[in-house]
């Protein structure tokens, strides 16, 4: 019964492994993929907007173009209108030698200058149209010194006229000059400006399709990344459900498998009781025919020696010999063998007892019982000289006999199994460790040979001399009461060199059902 | 309470060398009233209840009772006999088995077990019980089946 396996071991090492790695990394690698496209998708919509404040920022430029040529335009033809002002002006004061003509004239021609410096000033930036204005500011200060020259030979008394003809010819060629130099001003801002219109009209144009296409993408993206999320999580639910089917699978196969492990240990504790119960009747004949024997023994030697004592040649040494020694020693042979055999049939019974009797979890101080064990045992403990250090235990919930007959059959065997040249130590040990609770007891006793420490705890097996008392039960008791609370038990030890049993127990033991009897 | 009429001892057990071991410790305890041996249970209940030399028709009986029987349980040889309409209610038990389940040992007195007695293995001590079981034998009154 003590080799039935923990139902836990198998079960967890199947889950760990796994049988989906090559699914994990194709997992991992669509979800790289689905990154990398939002990353994608962000830096679209990054380059969209850019492209968009670009076009803008060129449409912002354009309107300032417009309005400056404009307003060259405007100055240009303001200029115009004072060359043709100060021609009238001319005109009329040699016509008619009225001052207020004079006066008109002499406005104009101060206006002039500045009207060209402003010119000038606003295409600073356009070498040609320097050249131009700097040829017009030429053909002006000489028109304006000819139309002094003959409005000053007009006050000299002069005949104006004449000099007015003469000065027409010179006067009116600067005059057409003047004209084609401020059309050609004109045009060239026009020109200017047609072709920075063309110019931002392709940038413009350019922004767009980038801007289009990013915006593009970007819808592409976000439905890429839409379908790819909703792929994603719909893949996660499916996930989430089989998971829950796995783990229902998993907690009914643990069930199953419990409950099979249960029935096969029921089995093997009925078929130990039937058995060992069964051996005890002819065991008791065995015996008993034994001790009539035995009892046969003594009138049979009473009445050889009898007759040896009236007729001593009736009786051979035979005889004598058997009577006398073999008998006795035959009984003798029979009577230990079988009470070996009777105490190896009760620990069969008690084992199967023990794995029969319902358990009824508790919390149980396991200090208080450690304490109480050591107590039970402390006429050895000093006996021996034996220090026991029992260190704070965590409680556990679990049958109080049962973990009660583990812990004092370990510390029993602990002191029974010392070493002889040095004083003995034994601890008793506990802690929590991943959602179970562990007990320890250490010794610095003789040690176990590795190579036994699954056999120790075999009904019957025994491990190094045989010098001290026993049937090799007790572990194999304790191993049967481990499995029964849910637990394990472990050794590890080496020859010589002391030894550690480490029970692992769950926190709380479920209640279950009783078994028959 | 007829002291006239000898007590018989029925007794049911399976294993002939146990039932020579009893026999041979009560014989030696002083006891000679008359054995009747039976091996199995449905011989024994005929001689309980309808043979006309059994305890149901004549005479005083006490009971030695093994449970383990090939053919049924000693329980149910119990349970017959101490039925509320037997008339060998008041028929002494003595329930005499290897079992020592503490179960087992209620249900034979709730049955109605006069006494419940485990065969001890060892041979000293069985010899010694079933000698004091035959001293005990040797004093205790036994009704009669038709005394009421």
């Amino acid at each position: 019964m003590a080799r039935v396996p923990g139902p836990g071991g198998r079960v967890t090492r199947r889950f760990k492994n796994g049988p989906d790695r090559p699914m994990q990394r194709s997992q991992r690698r669509a979800n790289r993929a689905i990154f990398f496209t939002i990353a994608a998708g962000f830096v679209m919509l990054a380059v969209a907007a850019w492209a968009v404040v670009w076009a803008f920022e060129r449409s912002q430029d354009y309107s300032q173009l417009v309005s400056h040529t404009i307003e060259v335009e405007a100055a240009v033809a303001d200029l115009n209108r004072l060359d043709e002002r100060i021609e009238a002006a001319r005109r009329g004061y040699l016509l008619e030698g009225d001052p207020r003509f004079l006066e008109t004239f002499e406005t104009t021609a101060s206006a002039i200058p500045v009207q060209i410096q402003r010119i000038t000033d606003l295409t600073a930036d356009n070498p040609d149209q320097v050249a131009r204005v700097g040829r017009f500011r030429e053909l002006t200060d000489r028109y304006l010194s000819l139309l002094r020259e003959s409005i000053a030979d007009k006050q000299a008394g002069g005949r104006g006229i004449r000099g007015a003809s003469l000065l027409d010819e010179e006067n009116i060629a600067i005059v057409q000059e003047l004209r084609t130099l401020s059309d050609e001003m004109s045009l060239a801002e026009r020109r200017l400006l047609i072709s920075r219109e063309a110019e931002r009209r392709g940038s413009v144009q350019l922004s767009t399709i980038v801007a289009s296409v990013a915006a593009l993408l970007f819808l592409l993206v976000a439905a890429g990344t839409i379908w790819a999320t909703r792929r994603t999580l719909r893949a996660l639910a499916e996930t989430g459900t089989q998971l829950q089917v796995l783990n229902e699978d998993l907690e009914s196969a643990v069930q199953e498998r419990t409950a099979e492990l249960q029935r096969a240990n029921a089995e093997i504790q009925r078929f130990a009781y039937i058995v060992s119960h069964d051996l005890r009747s002819p065991l008791v004949n065995v015996m008993g025919f034994t001790a009539e024997l035995a009892a046969a023994i003594k009138p049979l030697s009473e009445l050889v020696d009898s007759v040896e004592e009236r007729q001593a040649d009736l009786v051979t040494e035979e005889m004598k010999y058997a009577v006398r020694e073999d008998l006795p020693e035959a009984i003798g042979f029979i009577r230990t063998s079988t009470e070996k055999m009777d105490r190896l049939i009760n620990a069969i019974l008690r084992l199967s007892r023990e794995g029969r009797r319902v358990l009824a979890p508790e919390a149980v101080d396991m200090n208080a019982l450690a304490e109480g064990i050591v107590d039970s045992l402390q006429h050895r403990i000093d006996e021996l000289g034996v220090t026991v250090e029992a260190e704070p235990l965590p409680t556990v919930v679990t049958d109080r006999l049962a973990v009660e007959q583990i812990l004092s059959n370990l510390v029993e065997n602990a002191l029974k199994y010392l070493k002889t040249d040095r004083p003995g130590r034994v601890a008793i040990r506990g802690r929590k460790h991943a959602g179970r609770v562990l007990y320890e007891v250490q010794d610095n006793g003789r040690g176990i040979d590795p190579r036994d420490h699954e056999r120790i705890f075999d009904l019957f097996r025994r491990s190094g001399t045989q010098d001290q008392p026993g049937e090799g039960i007790g572990l194999a008791h304790v191993r049967a009461l481990a499995y029964r609370l849910g637990g394990t038990i472990s050794c590890e030890s080496a020859l010589g060199e002391g030894a550690t049993f480490r029970l692992s127990l769950p926190m709380a033991l479920a209640r279950q059902q009783g078994s028959e009897t | 309470m007829s002291t006239h009429q000898t007590v018989n001892i029925v007794m049911i057990e399976d294993d002939e060398g146990h039932a020579r071991l009893i026999e041979k410790n009560i014989r030696r305890a002083g006891v000679n009233n008359a054995i009747r041996h039976f091996l199995e249970g449905t011989a024994a209940l005929q001689y309980l209840f309808d043979a006309p030399d059994g305890p149901a028709r004549n005479g005083p009986a006490l009971v030695l009772l093994d449970l383990n029987l090939p053919d049924m349980s000693g329980i149910d040889i119990l349970q017959k006999m101490k039925a509320p309409d037997s008339p060998l209610k008041r028929t002494p038990v003595v329930v005499l088995t290897t079992t020592d389940d503490k179960v087992e040992i209620e249900r034979c007195y709730d049955l109605g077990a006069n006494v419940y007695i485990t065969k001890p293995v060892n041979y000293e001590t069985f010899a010694q019980a079933i000698r004091q079981l035959g001293l005990f034998l040797s004093v205790i009154q036994v009704p009669d089946p038709e005394a009421d």
